[in-house]
């Protein structure tokens, strides 16, 4: 009797859209790093929500693995992010656009 | 409206406007902040949707280690440039108007399906049958994510040591 | 084998008459350039072998009744056959003769006149070049291989007039010539290949005979026309005579052989060769006897103000051609005919009279020639009177007969406009040609130029002849330098055949019965008799002769004359006739104005800008199209993040369509 489940997926789609805006018009590629976290969080609690509407804990299983694999991400993302700071010397990924 | 659903609507609207106010703020460290209380908003939710063993881990990995990463990153590199453009208008109107878009297909086609009408009662798992479950369905892929988790490692630091091997190998 | 049976005998002799030069040539050019005794010596020999074959011939030959034709197939497709080979028949024996004769003889005077010129061997290679080419073009069976000798004829002119080439006149008048010519070839090529469309044959007893009915007159009229083009071109009529006059910058024995004699005789000899075809179109005839006429009267007016002795004569040249094409066009195959025979003897003795004077004095200026004295060398003198007096018609010289016979052939003809263009030619002609002799012999005292200024041509005066002029190549200088014993016999090279053709030109006009009869027996189709022509036009022209003479006297030739023309006393005639018309300011304008500034213009234009640009682009638009498809791989990526999630919602939308 919280919410309907519609409500839940209603949240998730506007932070997922957050997400995506801001991994797409923030010109540096932190940012876009952090715009991928927030659509992971945000998928984080539409899977909760399906696992309590359901009654399944196979959503919640499925929390877990998102949480690794957003970590393991950051961490490789964010050294090549400072590896390509230190060719570079910016974040701006205008720098970034030439395949070479 | 139950007193679970007006935590909801609190907690949601929390969580959606600190992630909004930390995308759109020019310093890093700022953004990193508000998305930590967002995290904070979410494993409030998780906790309310009955899944207090994931609330605390979002805590722990999400807001503690990864974010906490991101700071690391953000304080040591300095950035000499003036800093990044914001919001040109190239990249944000095609983005708000597909999300627009998007928001709307997505309410509509929520609001149409019947099997989202549905309620969610207010369940909770405590953190040793979660456990159960999932040592018993899925151990394979904890492994799996385990050996993730080492490639990441030394993934890392590769590319973190790289600078100390002779210049040649720096070419990648 | 076309006609009376193969005469073995007569096909050897007729080969080498025509082949013999062309070895010359070739031996000459390839062995003895260095050698120039030896190489003169080829070509005397080979042309005077021709010119024993060619009389031969005319032996043989005089009782012809059919013509004998002996040819190979050389140009053989489906449907048609063009041979190559030779033709003999009483025109072309003739013209084989006068060819052969004159070749010989300036080739002979060559010797004196050439002596001592760096490209002494040169000259004799091209000599005999020629020589080849007109004896093979009287020959010629079909109209294809006369047109190729055609155009090597022109070739040798081209290199004859040039022959001094360190002169930009003189190359700047042989590439004008082979121009000028060239454009009425043209003309000649388009007719003929109609002839060849419409009757698949180009065989020329075929086209004088019965090949000709088969095709419309309409076709004929314009193939005719066409032709007509070529023969305008190369015998220099109205309107592309201005090359004539230019082509003086050649050595005197050249403006002899081929601009007096024979190339340019052979437009009028392709008329005659013609005559049955031509005649069979009255349209074109009298479009060819206008045309003749005008030319006749436009040089006849040029040459009575002219100072340049080879000049004048080169005027009178086109003008008596427009005699002879008139006779033609008026019906007179023999009158025309027999004009060029004995145009040839009393012009190419006129050219190479004059040619005496300026190799001795070196200058071109008759006035000048006068004064230093031409009349004290005894056997040009006379020559040149009596060839001045054949040019003029009168009795009992060749071209006295010859005129006659013409305007015995204009008198017969309806309109009498025609009679009188030839009378009044004839009294111009008179006139122009007295001048000459008075002022050259009985020459007066240097004055002051008087109220018209110098003459026009006073800018080409350095002597044509080119012996004394500065660029004149190599260091030894003709003239009065030489020493007396080479003089002697330079002397005595030219001035026998000067006594040979002076002697041609007493007789030849007594042959005139012979050589009738002869013609006529060749031709198939029936030329008007003459015999009704009155005799009052015979003895206007006689009078108008005298007339002119009278008053080249009168201006020219008395005691106390000043030697100014009436012309010359009316500027505005006297601007008219020695800007040569404004024909030749017309041809610059036109060449500058629209070839220059139209069409090369427009094809250089076309050259950068359409199709330069063209490529440019081409190379532009795939170099650009690179970049457009560069931009796929390489961008931003946030571009490409957006493009993937706008992608998801439509997909979103697409497949979720019916839920909505």
């Amino acid at each position: 009797m919280i919410v309907p489940f519609g409500h839940v997926l209603v949240v998730f789609g506007i932070i997922f859209g957050l997400g995506v805006f801001c991994a797409v018009v923030r010109r540096n590629l932190i940012m876009i790093v952090l715009g991928i976290e927030i659509m992971l969080n945000a998928a984080s609690i539409a899977f909760v929500g399906a696992a309590l509407r359901w009654q399944n804990l196979e959503g919640q299983t499925f929390v877990l693995f998102i949480l690794a694999v957003a970590a393991t991400e950051v961490s490789v993302g964010l050294a090549v992010i400072v590896y390509a700071f230190r060719q570079t010397g910016s974040f701006d990924p205008n720098n970034f656009n030439l395949l070479r | 409206m139950t007193f679970y659903g007006f935590l909801f609507y609190v907690i949601s609207a929390a969580v959606i406007g600190s992630t909004a106010i930390a995308i759109t703020r020019r310093n890093m460290v700022h953004a990193v902040v508000y998305l930590v209380v967002s995290f904070f908003g979410t494993a409030m939710l998780f906790y309310l949707f009955g899944a207090p063993f994931l609330a605390a881990l979002e805590v722990i990995i999400y807001a503690g280690a990864i974010m906490v990463l991101f700071l690391f990153v953000v304080m040591m590199i300095r950035v000499e440039s003036p800093g990044e453009v914001m919001f040109p208008l190239s990249q944000w109107l095609p983005a708000a108007l597909f999300g627009l878009i998007y928001l709307a297909v997505a309410v509509v086609m929520i609001f149409r399906t019947s099997g989202t009408q549905v309620p969610l009662s207010a369940l909770t798992a405590s953190p040793g049958q979660f456990a159960l479950y999932v040592f018993e369905h899925h151990w394979f892929s904890i492994e799996v994510i385990s050996t993730l988790l080492l490639l990441a490692l030394v993934g890392a630091l590769h590319l973190g040591l790289g600078r100390r091997k002779n210049r040649v190998e720096e070419e990648i | 084998m076309v006609g009376s049976g193969s005469d073995p005998a007569a096909i050897m002799i007729l080969s080498l008459a025509t082949m013999l030069p062309f070895v010359a040539f070739l031996v000459i050019l390839i062995f003895t350039r260095k050698r120039p005794e030896l190489s003169a010596g080829i070509s005397i020999g080979a042309v005077a072998v021709s010119l024993v074959c060619s009389f031969v011939l005319l032996g043989l030959n005089l009782k012809m009744t059919v013509p004998v034709q002996y040819s190979v197939r050389m140009l053989a497709s489906s449907g048609f056959d063009i041979p190559f080979g030779f033709l003999l028949d009483h025109l072309n024996v003739l013209m084989l003769v006068i060819v052969a004769v004159i070749c010989f003889l300036v080739q002979v005077y060559s010797l004196g006149y050439m002596a001592g010129d760096p490209g002494f061997a040169r000259y004799y290679a091209f000599m005999s070049l020629f020589a080849w080419a007109m004896l093979n073009l009287s020959v010629s069976p079909t109209i294809l291989q006369l047109y190729i000798f055609w155009e090597l004829v022109g070739l040798s002119s081209y290199l004859l007039i040039g022959f001094w080439y360190e002169k930009f006149s003189a190359t700047q008048a042989g590439k004008k010539a082979f121009v000028m010519t060239r454009a009425g070839d043209v003309a000649f090529f388009i007719g003929f290949l109609i002839l060849f469309l419409h009757t698949g044959n180009l065989n020329i007893l075929d086209l004088n005979g019965q090949a000709a009915s088969a095709i419309s007159p309409a076709v004929l009229t314009l193939s005719a026309l066409l032709i007509f083009g070529g023969i305008v071109g190369k015998s220099a009529q109205f309107p592309l005579l201005t090359w004539l006059p230019d082509a003086m910058e050649g050595p005197t024995p050249v403006s002899a052989l081929l601009h007096s004699a024979t190339m340019v005789a052979a437009g009028v000899y392709l008329f005659a060769r013609l005559f049955p075809f031509f005649s069979m179109s009255q349209t074109a005839m009298s479009v060819f006897l206008a045309i003749g006429t005008v030319s006749m009267l436009l040089a006849s007016t040029m040459a009575m103000v002219s100072r340049d002795i080879k000049k004048v004569w080169a005027f009178s040249t086109i003008s008596q051609l427009g005699y002879m094409i008139m006779a033609l066009g008026a019906g007179g195959y023999f009158a025309g005919f027999f004009h060029l025979t004995t145009h040839a003897g009393f012009k190419a003795l006129l050219f190479l009279c004059s040619g005496v004077f300026i190799h001795r004095y070196g200058t071109n200026d008759v006035y000048e020639l006068g004064r230093l004295g031409s009349r004290r060398m005894l056997v040009p003198t006379v020559s040149i009177v009596l060839a001045a007096a054949a040019l003029s018609g009168f009795p009992p010289l060749s071209g006295y007969f010859s005129k006659e016979a013409i305007i015995g052939t204009l008198a017969q003809l309806p309109n009498p406009v025609w009679l009188v263009a030839g009378l009044a030619g004839v009294f111009l002609t008179a006139y122009y040609a007295f001048r000459m002799i008075f002022i050259l012999l009985l020459p007066r005292p240097a004055q002051s130029s008087g109220k018209f200024g110098p003459p026009p041509e006073a800018a080409t005066l350095s002597p044509a002849g080119g012996p004394a002029a500065p660029s004149a190549p190599g260091a030894v200088s003709h003239g009065s330098d030489h020493g007396e014993a080479g003089h002697e016999s330079q002397y005595l090279a030219m001035a026998l055949p000067l006594i040979i053709l002076a002697t041609i030109t007493v007789v030849l006009g007594f042959f005139e019965t012979p050589i009738k009869d002869f013609l006529e027996a060749g031709i198939m189709a029936g030329a008007p008799s003459e015999e009704g022509a009155s005799a009052w036009s015979h003895g206007a022209a006689l009078c108008l002769a005298a007339i002119g003479v009278a008053l080249a006297w009168f201006e020219f030739g008395r005691r106390g004359a000043k030697q100014i023309g009436f012309v010359e006393r009316m500027p505005l005639l006297y601007g008219l006739f020695a800007e040569r018309w404004y024909i030749d300011r017309f041809y610059g304008l036109l060449v500058s104005r629209v070839i220059d500034k139209g069409i090369s213009f427009l094809c250089y234009q076309n050259d950068n800008k359409v199709i330069d640009r063209s490529i440019d682009e081409l190379c532009r638009t795939t170099v650009d199209g690179g970049r457009i498809v560069a931009f796929l791989q390489s961008g931003m990526i946030q571009y490409r993040l957006l493009v993937i999630f706008a992608v998801m919602v439509l997909l979103a939308v697409y497949f979720f369509f019916p839920i909505i």
